[in-house]
């Protein structure tokens, strides 16, 4: 059966919107991955949250070693043009992405300023896999005390992530996507505080 | 010929862009993301902005709950019901409880929301500093610049004139320790329930283009002073006539007969529902 590009989609920001609000709670789009019937280079929920919230109004940039064929395709199915990434909206970084590209787009990407904070990217960011084990500690707003959370990226790349949210309200908001559908956020407001070596 | 219209009235463009800016909204607790709002069948300044929010969000398998002032039987709840109900088939509830999503004017329910509920409040005034400072391009500024004399000096004033602080509705808050934000008209009695809420809570100014949000478990304030702290209306002594409910905002009404006064509860589901538990009760008492 194919996507619903309404209901489904409807659904998938609820998802989205549930998971930025309690950051580190764990959304899963399983029902809706499954009927992704596009041959893509990249997870099912990574293309899900891209239709959810791009369109022709906004840009993005791939991080990734093969980028081309997504990025036509991504604009072919929402209108969204690419673009370089200290412009871009919304920065989508794949499974095979290098660390280096990672760290350096952090360092490059949009943070907003004081007086327009939302001028700032929104991240996909794929992983190897997202679990509730302690690897982060996260607290801040939408969290009940605090909450432990498994992505799979290196200590480097949160530690660029929190130098980059320091100046709050400056800063990124990180959507994280596996290979099984799941869905974490960690929004700027989130404090991370990394509990072992990665 | 009436056509029909696309699923929850918009047409995916613009939920999209609502999301967007609802998604930012989040992110940063309090702060006023501007958007597009659109073109609603209500007049502005009618609950366009909590409907565009409500129209963004929903879908087959919300049940939605419309109050206004905390009745679910008013015009204006009625007629936003409607329109949402026609446009998309959700089924409506007034129970609280059952309710997933909740669009609401100028009350926060009875009920303590939870985690799988989301309330969204329609906003006059979205900029707490409007009244010290007309201009949007300087309270954009004052707001990067966590500049809020204006708001304390606005409460000072009030102290001076009256002696207490004499904001009706909409006293300002403060929320994650960093935005002033004005929690919509909802009387001071209200205000805590915002402060680490279960529930996510969703404003929108449809009229001033205007999504903010408090995310669940976030800390929010009501402005005060060490020697002047903030305080909540008071019907110490009184309660509903109809339920007898104590310790909730209760509507003062004179009987125009005999000129005295009496109170009844203003969120009129909480209402009913503790007079048909009662009734319950009674009925079990009587008869088993």
């Amino acid at each position: 059966m194919a996507m619903d590009q309404v209901h489904d989609l409807q659904q998938v920001y609820r998802k989205i919107l549930h998971s930025m609000s309690h950051p580190g709670t764990i959304s899963n789009l399983e029902p809706f991955a499954e009927k992704v019937d596009y041959d893509l280079p990249c997870y099912e929920a990574t293309f899900l949250s891209a239709m959810t919230l791009l369109d022709a109004e906004v840009t993005f940039a791939i991080i990734s070693e093969n980028s081309q064929q997504l990025s036509t395709k991504l604009t072919a199915y929402t209108l969204a043009k690419s673009a370089p990434i200290h412009e871009a909206d919304y920065i989508i970084v794949l499974q095979d992405a290098l660390q280096q590209d990672i760290v350096e787009a952090l360092q490059q990407c949009k943070i907003g300023n004081l007086i327009d904070p939302q001028f700032s990217s929104t991240w996909f960011l794929e992983s190897s896999g997202i679990v509730n084990q302690a690897e982060l500690l996260l607290t801040g707003p939408g969290i009940k005390d605090e909450t432990e959370l498994q992505i799979g990226l290196t200590k480097e790349l949160w530690t660029t992530r929190n130098k980059r949210v320091k100046e709050y309200p400056l800063g990124i908001d990180l959507i994280c996507l596996d290979n099984e559908a799941n869905l974490v956020c960690v929004p700027r407001t989130t404090k991370i505080e990394i509990l072992e070596v990665v | 010929m009436m056509t029909a219209t696309h699923f929850a009235f918009f047409d995916e463009g613009s939920k999209k862009e609502i999301r967007r800016a609802t998604l930012k909204a989040v992110a940063i607790p309090g702060y006023q993301v501007p958007f597009a709002s659109r073109e609603m069948p209500i007049a502005r300044g009618w609950g366009t902005g909590g409907l565009q929010l409500t129209l963004s969000l929903i879908g087959t398998q919300d049940t939605l709950k419309v109050i206004d002032q905390g009745a679910d039987e008013s015009v204006n709840a009625v007629s936003i019901k409607k329109l949402v109900q026609e446009t998309t088939g959700v089924d409506l509830t007034e129970q609280t409880e059952a309710a997933t999503l909740i669009q609401s004017r100028h009350r926060i329910p009875e009920v303590t929301l939870t985690e799988d509920q989301i309330l969204v409040l329609q906003v006059p005034t979205p900029e707490p500093l409007r009244k010290v400072e007309a201009r949007e391009y300087v309270t954009k500024r004052l707001h990067a610049e966590d500049e809020y004399s204006g708001a304390w000096l606005m409460l000072f004033e009030q102290i001076m004139k009256y002696g207490k602080t004499a904001t009706g509705a909409d006293h300002p808050v403060f929320v994650n320790h960093r935005y002033v934000m004005a929690p919509s008209p909802i009387p001071r009695f209200d205000n805590p329930k915002m402060h680490q809420s279960e529930a996510l809570i969703l404003l929108g100014a449809g009229r001033e283009k205007k999504i903010y949000a408090i995310p669940p478990y976030t800390d929010v304030a009501s402005l005060a002073f060490e020697d002047y702290p903030f305080t909540v209306e008071s019907f110490a002594g009184q309660h509903c006539h109809l339920c007898g409910a104590e310790d909730v905002f209760l509507d003062e009404l004179i009987d125009e007969a005999t000129g005295e006064t009496y109170y009844q509860c203003n969120d009129t589901s909480y209402c009913m529902g503790r007079l048909n538990s009662g009734e319950r009760q009674e009925v079990v008492h009587n008869h088993v």
